[in-house]
């Protein structure tokens, strides 16, 4: 079977508009959480957010597509990021439109950020507007199809907010197995009511910086980005640059509750182990692992958990939500981006605000800027309906 | 892979044997609502009363499944929207209460996934799970998802399925999109319609799956999606398909195509049929309306047809008095997605 590598990325978040942008916050600590200037909610003053830098008009404006028609901010970001990792694997147009490239995304939200105009189209209190073919999580992949003309195999993946570690994993496999040669794969989300009510119901959404890892974490913060990235079958890259290989992922399900983690960690242990022997490594092999570290209480000390029962331990960990909040079906992309990140520089970026580490392991993340040698990664993302997905990333 | 189980909540009575007694639904309008089986010895009742539809329906066909086997190693499910119900609940909730203090359950269900989380969480499987939903193709890549954890030795049985559910929120923004018929129209009219747009359906189309053939009520041979062909040449297309299976068109004796009287589209349908002139033709969306994953009931039948039940007058377009040993499926969704699905007796 082929290796899988990766020959472009491209990511926008709260922390930067390209990945030579989110690069520098990692490495100054800088997050981009703050006070909201484009939510539209009542929660947009109480709440820390974590938005893309950008209106909606200034990411399309930026972008130069042939039809904006029906387009949302959800759909905005992805094709910022997906022009980036384009661009970035120097693909031409003929090899986007290749039957042999596969089109695998996440969104959770989707067009679901207008949350109003919802509303008015579905109580039939609008003329229908133009966004009717843009609400469910999916829409944005024929959006995105029709743009680049894409052919070949189109999918979404929705596992909530592991969704986009399982775009990756599946355009891996595909190649893996011939039925492509090259995938292109992440995710996107943006902000809406919508998300914003239904994490706050959940009494899960922070009114503080969220401080994942801290024993006193009050929660997450919403944020708002996507991340793709460009997988080639080692047969079709020749000479290009190569930013890491995609070694290994393991997908379960921890079979417990709707929305929340089993105390005994059951599906994180079963993705760690899944994936690191898919991977064909130990677990001492793992120089850091990015974890999913969402800043909830039930998330945090569950993760630990599941590390400790695979890893007899801790290797350097850290949570880049505490940068970017929680980009929900993008996390796992955007992560990966940062994963391939700190492998190609050799460093580990800190986590913010852990103050007081979990009393129950007594162990802190990565708290300052590091130059060591990375070469293997692991990335864990942990959704709503108990699925749970870890990739492993290694230097090529 | 075999399909060696399955089970189908549809606008039709085919969660027992009543569809090929020759109970067949008629339906005048251009909504095709789910008849569903009594949960009641399935599902907790309170648990049942918080589930939506999109839930209920993919609890309902795949839990019975799930329960007469030991040994699934994972479960798929295919959906475009899953339980968008739920989320335009919420946001009513939303709206009407001004962002207020609210429940949730329906938050909580809204996501795709939550069927396939069910269904895990119900019969605590830990193992594989994943849910597609991408809009008209997402069966398709759910039976791809199956074959290649096959392939890799991942598993030896595996629930897959799709669900998709309507509602009246739902019907109000697809209708706005032109997806639907604007007259009233009955469901034996539907093929001569010549107008614009088809009608709405729903259902749950369950199937246990195994990479070994005991048991087998039919072999699942291969699957193919694509995107916005470029060229409207079907005949070339499904000539290739069959060819990387060792087939030729002379080998399908059966067709179960997804004609939606939609005139935009159905000439997709036609094309392709001419290219069979003796094969016998099913259709299934004058049964059970169209939804972007209506390929799953599509193979659910043809299941059906390869065991040797004998369809109702209603599911065939097209007769040519011939046994059912090899059948193609061909489904598009608005001209957009389009997927291949090869069958064989075993």
């Amino acid at each position: 079977m082929p290796k899988v590598f990766v020959t472009g990325m491209g990511v926008i978040s709260a922390i930067g508009n390209n990945t030579a942008e989110n690069l520098a916050h990692l490495r100054k600590g800088k997050t981009g959480i703050a006070k909201a200037k484009y939510v539209n909610s009542n929660y947009a003053d109480t709440r820390p957010f974590a938005e893309v830098k950008l209106s909606t008009e200034e990411l399309r404006s930026q972008l130069n597509l042939k039809t904006t028609k029906g387009l949302t901010r959800t759909d905005y970001i992805a094709f910022t990021a997906l022009k980036e990792a384009l661009e970035s694997s120097q693909l031409a147009p003929e090899e986007v439109s290749s039957e042999q490239t596969a089109f695998i995304s996440a969104s959770t939200i989707g067009g679901m950020c207008m949350t109003d105009q919802l509303y008015k189209d579905a109580n039939l209190i609008s003329n229908g507007s133009e966004y009717v073919e843009s609400y469910p999580g999916s829409t944005h992949i024929l959006k995105i199809a029709k743009e680049y003309k894409l052919s070949g195999i189109v999918d979404a993946i929705n596992t909530a907010c592991s969704s986009s570690a399982n775009a990756i994993m599946l355009g891996a496999k595909l190649i893996k197995s011939g039925r492509a040669t090259r995938a292109i794969v992440g995710g996107t989300d943006s902000i809406g009511k919508f998300s914003i009510n239904g994490f706050n119901a959940l009494q899960i959404l922070s009114d503080e910086h969220c401080a994942p890892f801290d024993e006193n974490r009050k929660g997450l913060n919403l944020g708002e980005g996507a991340a793709y990235l460009v997988l080639e079958s080692e047969e079709i890259v020749r000479d290009k640059k190569i930013f890491a290989e995609i070694l290994g992922y393991g997908n379960s399900n921890d079979a417990f509750h709707p929305s929340a983690l089993s105390e005994d960690a059951i599906g994180v242990v079963e993705c760690i182990s899944r994936a690191l022997k898919s991977a064909k490594i130990t677990p001492e092999e793992i120089d850091y692992i990015n974890a999913h570290g969402t800043a909830t209480g039930n998330n945090d000390i569950t993760e630990l958990t599941g590390i400790n029962k695979v890893f007899n331990g801790f290797p350097p960990f850290n949570s880049t939500k505490s940068y970017t909040g929680h980009t929900l079906a993008a996390s796992g992309a955007i992560e990966a981006v940062y994963s391939i990140l700190s492998i190609n520089n050799n460093e580990l970026y800190p986590s913010l605000n852990c103050k007081n580490a979990i009393n129950t392991y007594n162990q802190f993340p990565i708290t300052k800027f590091a130059k060591k040698d990375i070469k293997t990664v692991l990335s864990n993302s942990f959704g709503f309906g108990g699925n749970c997905t870890s990739l492993i990333i290694r230097e090529a | 892979m075999y399909i060696i189980d399955c089970y189908s909540i549809s606008p039709q009575k085919t969660f027992d044997e009543s569809f090929f007694e020759g109970q067949v639904e008629g339906f005048v309008g251009n909504k095709y609502h789910a008849i569903e089986p009594s949960y009641a010895d399935l599902i907790p009742r309170g648990l049942l009363r918080r589930m939506g539809k999109a839930v209920r329906i993919g609890i309902g066909a795949g839990l019975p499944l799930i329960e007469k086997q030991k040994d699934i190693d994972g479960i798929i499910i295919g959906t475009a929207t899953g339980g968008l119900d739920d989320c335009i609940k919420f946001l009513n909730q939303i709206v009407e209460y001004d962002e207020g203090t609210l429940t949730p359950t329906n938050f909580v269900q809204s996501t795709p996934n939550a069927i396939g989380g069910h269904l895990a969480m119900m019969s605590k499987n830990t193992g594989y799970n994943n849910t597609h939903m991408g809009i008209g193709t997402a069966f398709e890549s759910t039976l791809l998802d199956a074959f290649l954890l096959f392939e890799e030795g991942e598993a030896s049985k595996l629930l897959i399925g799709n669900v998709e559910e309507t509602s009246q929120h739902h019907y109000n923004i697809d209708a706005y999109a032109g997806y639907f018929k604007t007259e009233e129209i009955s469901s034996t009219e539907l093929f001569n319609s010549n107008s614009k747009g088809s009608i709405c359906g729903e259902g749950a189309a369950m199937f246990v799956v195994s990479n070994k053939k005991e048991n087998a009520l039919c072999k699942l041979v291969d699957v193919h999606q694509f995107t916005y062909p470029k060229s409207e040449n079907i005949e070339e297309r499904v000539s290739q398909f069959l060819e990387k299976n060792n087939m030729s068109l002379q080998d399908i004796d059966s067709l179960v195509l997804g004609f939606s009287g939609d005139n935009r589209y159905d000439f997709w349908y036609t094309n392709l049929m001419n290219s069979f002139p003796k094969s016998t033709v099913y259709s299934y969306k004058n049964l059970v309306g169209e939804y972007p994953t209506s390929s799953g009931f599509a193979t659910w039948l043809a299941t059906k047809i390869l065991t040797g039940k004998k369809t109702p007058n209603k599911a065939i377009y097209k007769d040519a008095n011939r046994t059912p040993k090899n059948i193609l499926i061909y489904n598009n969704y608005l001209g957009a997605q389009h997927g291949f699905i090869l069958l064989k007796s075993t």
